[in-house]
């Protein structure tokens, strides 16, 4: 056990989240998080957030773009 | 949408290296040469060029094209409207397209493309709608950002993670909408396309810590936002019953 407190585990949940702790570091937040109903609960509003964020973002892109796009890389090779 | 030379601008992402085309080229040369067995007429010569083009072409429409949904729900949250989202990720394309030779495969197409999107954008558009905020929102101290911790107790906490989950997401989107530009840019980058702080940090030309900055800035001013969405709507009526035990409103 190497619970790394919740001033540390505050300051890189962030980090956490986005999967930028060496593993070592994410073991430690791992372990204060299974102790710390606060730490959790922060982590899970980012979780969420995160998730709600790259759900409401997913786009199509209109269906005649592709023909548009192929339609200059056409040109492009046509004018070189 | 016809910008098809180099802006100066954009030669500065792709100037670095020059190495692997050489080496591409080469490649190439030899596996046309063993294909061939012979010396080239002229006629042949144009014929192997018309080749290597189409072929060029079909490796960027294979590699590169699947990503045309992705960087349009980029150009989207970057330019705010369908016509602009699409004419931006077409001059992408036809920007990656002629510097396509200059890509090293089997390095990241992804990032490399979003570099190309990111930088029309600001070179292009930002231009057109420049927000009051550039420049100096990095200078910003946090408390400037108003709106300290709003939440305290986990119990309030784990509301608020419900009330998000419930958002519709036009509400996130609009939110989204709302922060400055450079914020918005980098929480899109980690949490929508999950790419790399250091990647970010190519894409954004910044440094790494500006980076951090922006992401934690930006997810915290859309934390706020979404919270006053739900407050508006009542949708936490749960956090206000929950933490009235503990604040003192």
């Amino acid at each position: 056990m190497t619970d790394c407190g919740c001033t540390k585990a505050q300051e890189e949940l962030e980090e956490f989240l986005h999967n930028e702790l060496s593993a070592a570091q994410c073991q430690d937040i791992r372990d204060h998080l299974a102790n710390c109903d606060d730490c959790s609960a922060e982590h899970l509003v980012g979780v969420t957030l995160t998730t709600k964020v790259k759900e409401a973002c997913q786009e199509k892109a209109p269906d005649e773009l592709r023909d548009m796009i192929l339609g200059s890389l056409q040109k492009v090779d046509a004018a070189s | 949408m016809t910008a098809v030379t180099f802006d100066r601008a954009f030669s500065r992402t792709t100037s670095a290296p020059s190495r692997p085309r050489a080496r591409r080229r080469v490649a190439q040369a030899r596996s046309l040469d063993s294909r061939m067995m012979t010396d080239t007429t002229p006629n042949e010569a144009l014929q192997t060029e018309a080749d290597e083009l189409a072929e060029r072409r079909r490796l960027f429409e294979e590699q590169a094209l699947p990503f045309m949904d992705q960087l349009y729900g980029a150009a989207m949250r970057m330019t705010r409207n369908p016509a602009d989202a699409s004419d931006l990720v077409q001059e992408t394309f036809v920007k990656a397209f002629a510097a396509f030779a200059q890509f090293e495969q089997g390095t990241n197409l992804k990032a490399w493309l979003y570099r190309i999107l990111t930088n029309t954008f600001i070179n292009v558009y930002r231009k057109k709608q420049r927000d009051p905020y550039q420049g100096t929102i990095d200078e910003m101290e946090d408390w400037q950002f108003g709106g300290a911790e709003s939440a305290t107790s986990s119990s309030s906490r784990s509301a608020e993670a419900e009330a998000i989950d419930r958002m519709p997401a036009s509400a996130v989107k609009d939110a989204l909408q709302a922060i400055p530009e450079d914020f918005r840019l980098a929480v899109y980058f980690a949490d929508v396309e999950g790419f790399a702080y250091q990647e970010i940090a190519d894409i954004m030309k910044t440094p790494v810590g500006t980076v951090m900055s922006r992401l934690h800035r930006g997810r915290r001013l859309l934390r706020e936002l979404l919270a006053d969405y739900a407050r508006e709507r009542g949708m936490t009526a749960a956090v206000a019953a929950t933490t009235t035990k503990g604040s003192s409103r």
